[in-house]
C-alpha cells in the first residue's frame, strides 16, 4: 500500500507538471503518459486508468492495445504483436531494458514528430516509416528540397524554413521552449520535448533507468539454495550418464594407472614431507624443559578411600571393644590409627552430622598447599670442583719434606742464617753475640765467632770467587773472612779487603768509620768493621760481591739505607728523603735496580738513572721481609699480618697473589735459586714451601701451589722460625728459630 | 685348617733333613717351622741341640704366616714348594765401644786394625778388640775419610782425607807404633770427602767438594813432585803446613755438577763415584773417561759395591738404600729399595764375606743390617748409637763397625758371621 500512495504522489507531480504544459497538447501528453505508464506497472495502471477513465481493467498489456486500438490499422496487428513481445522481454529479462527504453524513447520521438496523424505509422522501431529513406546520413539530402520519400513514394518536403539568424535568436530569447526543442533530422521538423521527455533524457544522461518506477533491485527469487525444497524445482527425471559409470572415465584412469605402475607419471609429492625440509622448527628443542616440568610434576595426594570404619553401620568386628576404645582416647591424636570412633547406627537417617568435618577439611586443604606439588631440582655442587685445578705437590716434587739435621749449638736465638754459594756452609748470628759456621752435610760447628753482641743479620758473599760474610750487629757491620774455602779463594777475599788502602782517605761524610780489626778479632777472622751511627738491622750483598747494602730503620731520618762499596771501602747514603721506616732491602739479581721494602710499600729503584722506577704496594699492615727471584721479575713480601704476597712486576704494581696460610706473623721469605720453590716462616713455628714457577712466556701467570708445611721449630717466648734460606743447589730448606736451633728440611 | 706339602732342603750339611716332601699347616709361622725342623733334627740325631732357622721360600725370607706369603709372592699352593733354611742370625751385640774425642767421620777395617777419622783432625788406629793403638795427627782440619792401602809384613800405608783439601799417605809400623806422613797430596780446590785405594794398592782414588776426582799414585816414593804454588803465598806457611812430601794427582776426572760423596774401585781399572748432582758415575781409570752414569733422584751420600753379588748399593738423602746393577748400561734402574731409615743414610756397607748382606748407617742413631733376600724389613736394628752414625764398616771376619756424632765407635759381632766366616 506504501507503495500505492508513492505512486499517486508521483502522478499528482506529473499532473502539474501537465497542466504547465501546453493546452492544446494535452490530450497528445495524456496519451503519451498512458504509453510511459503502461510500460510501468500494472498496479499504476489501473491508478491512472482510474483518474483518467480509461477503459480497460484487464491485463498489464490491455491499455497498448487500447491505445493501438486509437489508431488502428490493418496493417499494425503483427507490430503490435511486435510490441507485445518486447514487452514480454522486458518483463522477463531486466538486464536488458535499457536498450529497449531507447527504442521506446525513439519512438516517442517519432510520434511528436508526426504529430498526430503521423502516430499510428509509429509502431516499429525497426524502419521509419514516416520516410522511407532508411537509416542513411541525410545530409545526402541537403541539396534537394525534399528530405525522403513517404510510403507511397511521394516526396517529403523539408519544412520551409525561412527563419533567419536574427529570427533564431529571437525565437531563442522570446520562445520558453526553445531549449526543449529539437529539429528531427528524419522530417526536419522541429520537435519540442515535452516534460516528461526531457525527464527522460535527463536520466539516461544520468545513467539511470528510463522508467522512474522500475526498482533495479528487485528482491532475488533464490531458487536453487542449500535449503532441501519440499518440491522439485525441475521436474526433469536424471540423467542416466548420472548412474551409469563413464567408460571414457574409465579408460582414462586406467591409463593414468599404468602409467603410475611404470614409473612414467611420479605421484604428487606429499606436501607435509616438503614443508619439513623447508622450515625451520623454532621449539623443537624448547618443549623438553618443558616436558621436563610436566615429568616432575607430582600429584597431589589423594584422599583415603573410606572403609568399612567409616560406615554408618559396620560390621561388629570394626566397632572398637573397650580396650581399644581406652587405647584410643589415650593415644596422641598424631599416633591414632583413625581420628575417629566407628560407631553404629540403625540407619541412615540417625547419623549425626560429622563433627570433624571443617578440621578435616582444613587438613586437606594444609595437604595440598604444604604438600610439595613439584620435585625439587637440586643442585649438586662438589666442593672439590670449585677448587682451581692445581697440579698435585707429588707432581711438583723436588721439595722439602721432612726435617733431616737440626744444627745445635747456639743458647740465643738464631735471627740470621745464610749458606754459602758453594753450599758447603752455613752460616748463623744469634742473640748469644756469635757467629757460628756449620758443615751442613754433618750437621757440625766447625767454628764459632765471637762477635761480642746480638747478631741481626748475617749474609754470604754471593760471589764464589770470594769467601766473605757481612755481619750485621748493633750499629757495626762486620766482615768475616772465615777460611773455609780453598787457599784461592781466601786470599782472593783477603785481596778484595786490603786493596783500598790508597782509597781511605776519600770516604764519605764521616757517616761511616770503616776500620780494620786487630788481634783477637782479626784471629777469629773479622777483618773488617764498618761503624754505622745506627744499629743496623739487616745487610744484603749485591750479586757481584762489591756492593753490601745495610738498614738502619728510623723513623725521622732519611739516613735508613747506606750502601758500602767493600773494594773502596766507600759508604754512600742514595736516598734523601724518608719514605717510611725502611725494613728490608734488596740488590736486583741482574740489572742495577734496588728494591726498599718499606712499612707497606715496596720500592724498586734504578741505580743507573738514579730515580723510583716502581712502586709496590703490598696490601698488608706491616712488611717484615722481602725476596726477590733469581728471575729478578718477581718479588715475595712477608708481613707482620700473616699475609705473603707475590708480586709479579711485569703485571702489576698489586700484588698477583696474596697467601694467608700462616697463622702468626710472618718473619721470613725466601726463593730458591734454582728449583721453582719461594718459602716463607712464621712465628707459629711453622714454614710453608710453595711451588713457584714463574714462565718466560709474559701472557702466563706464575703457577704457585702451597706443597708442604713443615715443622719442627719449638715456639719461645711467642716466637717462632726467624729466619728461612734455600740451599743453593739442593732442594733443601734452613730455617732458624727462636728455640735457638737451625734445622734443615730435605 | 690347610695343609700344604712343602719340602725342607739346606745348604748347610750339619742340619740336612730327608728329602721328602712335609704335610705342614698353611697359617705356619717361621718359627713352627723352625720347631718342626729341630723335631726332625732330634729324631734324627739325639745330640742336636735347639737351633733357630730362618726359611727361605723362592729365595725370600719367610717374615709372615707361609700362606699369606705365598699369596703375596703368588706362589701355587697344590705344588709342593721348595723351603730352604738357614741358621738364624741371632741378633748382633755391640762388642765393643771405641771413645774418641770426637765426632767418627769415618772407619776403615783391616782385618787386625780398624782406621778410623775423626773430626778432632786426628785418625786413629784401632786394634779389633777396641784397644787404642795410634793416633794420626797430622791435618790441619778435619779428617773425612780413611783408607788402608797395603800391608807389608808389619808395616802398613794408610790413607787420611781432610777437609784442608789434602790427602796425607801415611806408613805405620806396627811393631815399633810409629807413623810417618811419607806424601801429602796436594791438588784439591774443596774438602776431600772420600779415598779408596785400587785392590792391588797401587793406586788410589779421591773425592772432593770442587767436584772433581783424582787419582794417585799409592806408591811412596823420596821425592816431591812439582807443584805450581801461587807466587805470594807467604813461605812461612808452607813450611809449617808441609808433611811429608808433596804429590800431585796422575790423573783428574771430572764430570760431576756437584761435590763427589763417596768413590769407590769396582776393580782395579773402574772407579765408581757418587755425588751430590744426583749421579753415580763409572770411570774408565786408563782412559780418564767417564763409562756409565746411573741417575737418582736424590742426593748420594755414600756407595758400596760388592763383588760377591754385583750390586752397588747407594745411600740417599731419602732414606733408601737403592741397589743398582753397575753394567747396565742406561743405568738408572733401581733393582731393590731398602727402606727403613727415618733420616738420611750416610753409610751403606756391603758385606765381605756374605752375598746378601749389608750394614746401613744413618742419621735417625741407627744402623741397620740387611739381607737382601727380606727387602721389606732389615734383619735387625743396631740401636747401639745417640747420635748421628757417619760411617759403617765390616772387618773381614765379619765384625761389623759404626761410628757417629756421640764420639763411640761400636763393634758388632752375630753368631752367624762367626758361622759363615767359618764354613
Amino acid at each position: 500500500m506504501e507503495e500505492s500512495s508513492k505512486r499517486s504522489e508521483q502522478r499528482k507531480e506529473m499532473e502539474k507538471e501537465r497542466k504547465k504544459g501546453e493546452k492544446k497538447r494535452r490530450k497528445e501528453e495524456e496519451e503519451e503518459e498512458e504509453e510511459i505508464l503502461i510500460f510501468n506497472h500494472k498496479s499504476a495502471e489501473k491508478e491512472k486508468e482510474d483518474e483518467d477513465l480509461s477503459d480497460s481493467e484487464d491485463s498489464v498489456f490491455s491499455g497498448l492495445e487500447d491505445s493501438g486500438s486509437d489508431s488502428e490499422d490493418d496493417d499494425d496487428d503483427d507490430e503490435d504483436l511486435k510490441v507485445d513481445q518486447n514487452l514480454s522481454q522486458q518483463e522477463e529479462e531486466e538486464e536488458e531494458e535499457e536498450e529497449d527504453v531507447q527504442s521506446s524513447l525513439k519512438k516517442k520521438d517519432e510520434e511528436e514528430e508526426v504529430k498526430r496523424d503521423e502516430y499510428e505509422h509509429d509502431s516499429s522501431d525497426e524502419e521509419d516509416i514516416r520516410n522511407t529513406v532508411g537509416n542513411i546520413p541525410m545530409e545526402w539530402y541537403k541539396d534537394f528540397p525534399h528530405i525522403g520519400y513517404d510510403l507511397d513514394g511521394k516526396k517529403i518536403y523539408k519544412p520551409i524554413r525561412n527563419k533567419d539568424e536574427l529570427d533564431d535568436f529571437l525565437d531563442k530569447m522570446e520562445n520558453p521552449d526553445y531549449w526543449r526543442t529539437v529539429q528531427d533530422k528524419q522530417t526536419g521538423s522541429d520537435v519540442v520535448l515535452s516534460d516528461e521527455q526531457v525527464e527522460l533524457v535527463k536520466r539516461l544522461q544520468r545513467g539511470q533507468f528510463g522508467d522512474v518506477n522500475f526498482n533495479e533491485y528487485q528482491p532475488q527469487v533464490e531458487f536453487f539454495t542449500q535449503e532441501v525444497m519440499l518440491h522439485p524445482v525441475t521436474n526433469r527425471p536424471a540423467d542416466k550418464r548420472s548412474f551409469i559409470p563413464s567408460l571414457l572415465e574409465k579408460d582414462k584412469v586406467s591409463k593414468l594407472v599404468h602409467a603410475i605402475k611404470m614409473g612414467w607419471i611420479k605421484p604428487r609429492r606429499d606436501s607435509r614431507d616438503d614443508s619439513r625440509g623447508r622450515y625451520y622448527d623454532l621449539w623443537a628443542s624448547e618443549d623438553t624443559s618443558n616436558l621436563a616440568r610436566h615429568r616432575m610434576h607430582l600429584p597431589a595426594p589423594k584422599i583415603p578411600l573410606p572403609g568399612h570404619h567409616e560406615s554408618y553401620n559396620p560390621p561388629p568386628e570394626y566397632l572398637f571393644t573397650d580396650e581399644e576404645r581406652a587405647l584410643w582416647e589415650q593415644q596422641d591424636p598424631v599416633d591414632r590409627k583413625f581420628p575417629f570412633v566407628p560407631r553404629s547406627f540403625s540407619s541412615l537417617r540417625l547419623v549425626p552430622a560429622f563433627p570433624r568435618f571443617i578440621h578435616e577439611r582444613f587438613e586437606r586443604c594444609l595437604d595440598l598447599y604444604l604438600c610439595p606439588r613439584q620435585r625439587k631440582m637440586r643442585v649438586n655442587v662438589n666442593p672439590e670442583d670449585l677448587i682451581p685445578k692445581l697440579p698435585k705437590p707429588k707432581d711438583l716434587q723436588p721439595f722439602p719434606t721432612t726435617q733431616s739435621l737440626v744444627y745445635r749449638g747456639h743458647s740465643g736465638l738464631v735471627r740470621s742464617i745464610s749458606v754459602s754459594p758453594s753450599g758447603q756452609w752455613l752460616a748463623s748470628g744469634s742473640d748469644d753475640g756469635s757467629v757460628r759456621f756449620w758443615e751442613i752435610c754433618s750437621s757440625r760447628c766447625l767454628k764459632t765467632v765471637q762477635v761480642g753482641g746480638a747478631v741481626k743479620s748475617v749474609a754470604w758473599n754471593p760471589n764464589p770467587s770470594v769467601c766473605l760474610l757481612a755481619v750485621a750487629l748493633d750499629s757495626a757491620v762486620l766482615i768475616l773472612s772465615p777460611a773455609l774455602a780453598d787457599r784461592q779463594v781466601v786470599l782472593s777475599s783477603d785481596r778484595l779487603l786490603s786493596a783500598p788502602q790508597e782509597a781511605e782517605p776519600i770516604e764519605g761524610d764521616g757517616l761511616v768509620n770503616w776500620s780494620d780489626t786487630e788481634g783477637e778479632e782479626l784471629n777469629q777472622g773479622i777483618r773488617l768493621k764498618i761503624q754505622h751511627p745506627k744499629a743496623v738491622q739487616q745487610v744484603a750483598w749485591h750479586t757481584k760481591g762489591d756492593y753490601l747494602a745495610s738498614v738502619m730503620p728510623d723513623h725521622s731520618s732519611h739516613l735508613q739505607v747506606l750502601i758500602h762499596q767493600v773494594s773502596r771501602r766507600r759508604s754512600q747514603n742514595p736516598f734523601r728523603k724518608n719514605k717510611g721506616l725502611v725494613q728490608s732491602v734488596s740488590f736486583h739479581p741482574i740489572r742495577p735496580y734496588f728494591f726498599v721494602a718499606t712499612q707497606r710499600s715496596v720500592r724498586i729503584y734504578n741505580l743507573v738513572k738514579q730515580d723510583l722506577t716502581k712502586k709496590l704496594h703490598a696490601n698488608s699492615k706491616w712488611i717484615s721481609s722481602m725476596a726477590v727471584h733469581p728471575g729478578g721479575d718477581h718479588v715475595i713480601c712477608g708481613s707482620y699480618d700473616c699475609k705473603l704476597s707475590w708480586f709479579d712486576l711485569d703485571l702489576s704494581t698489586k700484588p698477583y697473589r696474596m697467601l694467608r696460610h700462616h697463622r702468626k706473623a710472618v718473619r721470613s721469605v725466601a726463593y730458591h735459586r734454582l728449583y721453582p720453590l719461594f718459602a716463607s716462616a712464621a712465628d707459629d713455628g711453622s714454614i710453608i714451601v710453595c711451588h713457584g714457577t714463574v714462565y718466560n712466556d709474559l701472557l702466563q701467570n706464575p703457577l704457585i701451589v702451597p706443597v708442604k708445611v713443615l715443622r719442627g721449630h719449638v715456639i719461645t717466648h711467642e716466637l717462632g722460625v726467624l729466619d728461612v734460606t734455600f740451599h743453593p743447589t739442593q732442594p733443601w730448606i734452613f730455617s732458624s728459630g727462636a728455640d735457638a736451633t737451625i734445622r734443615l728440611f730435605t | 685348617m690347610s695343609q700344604l706339602q712343602a719340602r725342607f732342603f739346606t745348604e748347610n750339611k750339619k742340619y740336612v733333613v730327608d728329602d721328602v716332601p712335609f704335610s705342614i699347616p698353611a697359617a705356619s709361622e717361621v718359627q713352627d717351622l723352625s720347631n718342626v725342623i729341630n723335631k726332625l733334627l732330634e729324631a734324627k740325631n739325639a745330640s742336636h741341640t735347639t737351633v733357630e732357622f730362618d726359611f727361605l721360600v723362592r729365595g725370600l725370607f719367610l717374615r709372615t704366616q707361609l700362606s699369606s706369603h705365598m699369596e703375596t709372592e703368588g706362589i701355587s699352593t697344590e705344588d709342593v714348594v721348595e723351603i730352604e733354611y738357614v741358621e738364624r742370625l741371632t741378633a748382633p751385640e755391640p762388642e765393643e765401644c771405641m771413645m774418641h774425642d770426637d765426632w767418627i767421620s769415618s772407619v776403615a777395617a783391616d782385618s787386625e786394625w780398624i782406621l778410623t777419622g775423626s773430626y778432632d783432625k786426628t785418625a786413629r788406629i784401632w786394634s779389633v778388640e777396641g784397644k787404642a793403638v795410634m793416633t794420626v795427627a797430622g791435618h790441619s782440619d778435619v779428617v773425612k775419610d780413611v783408607a788402608w792401602v797395603k800391608r807389608d809384613g808389619l808395616t802398613s800405608l794408610l790413607l787420611t782425607a781432610s777437609l784442608d783439601q789434602t790427602l796425607l799417605l801415611w806408613e805405620w809400623n806396627s811393631e815399633r807404633n810409629k807413623v810417618k806422613a811419607r806424601h801429602c797430596c796436594r791438588g784439591h780446590t774443596g774438602s776431600v770427602d772420600t779415598v779408596a785405594t785400587d785392590p792391588t794398592g797401587s793406586k788410589f782414588c779421591s773425592g772432593s767438594w770442587d767436584k772433581m776426582l783424582k787419582i794417585w799414585s799409592a806408591v811412596p816414593t823420596d821425592e816431591a813432585d812439582e807443584v805450581e804454588e801461587p807466587g805470594d803465598r807467604p813461605r812461612k806457611k808452607q813450611k809449617t803446613q808441609q808433611l811429608g812430601l808433596t804429590r800431585t794427582p796422575l790423573m783428574t776426572l771430572s764430570g760431576h755438577n756437584e761435590a763427589v760423596s763417596s768413590v769407590l774401585w769396582c776393580d782395579s781399572e773402574e772407579v765408581c763415584s757418587a755425588s751430590w748432582d744426583h749421579t753415580i758415575r763409572m770411570w774408565d781409570v786408563e782412559t780418564g773417561e767417564m763409562k756409565t752414569t746411573l741417575t737418582g733422584s736424590k742426593v748420594f751420600n755414600c756407595i758400596s759395591y760388592s763383588p760377591l753379588c754385583r750390586r752397588l748399593a747407594s745411600g740417599s738423602t731419602d732414606r733408601h738404600i737403592r741397589l743398582w746393577d753397575p753394567r747396565t748400561k742406561d743405568g738408572s734402574l733401581v733393582l731393590l729399595s731398602l727402606t727403613s731409615h727415618t733420616g738420611w743414610v750416610t753409610a751403606v756397607k756391603w758385606a765381605p764375606s756374605h752375598e746378601h748382606q749389608l750394614v746401613s748407617g744413618s742419621l735417625d742413631n741407627l744402623v741397620k743390617l740387611w739381607d737382601t733376600r727380606s727387602c721389606k724389613a732389615p734383619l735387625y736394628d743396631l740401636a747401639a748409637h745417640e747420635d748421628k752414625v757417619f760411617c759403617v764398616d765390616w772387618t773381614e771376619s765379619g765384625l761389623m763397625l759404626s761410628g757417629g756424632a756421640d764420639n763411640k765407635l761400636y763393634t758388632y759381632r752375630s753368631s752367624a758371621c762367626q758361622m759363615d766366616v767359618g764354613a
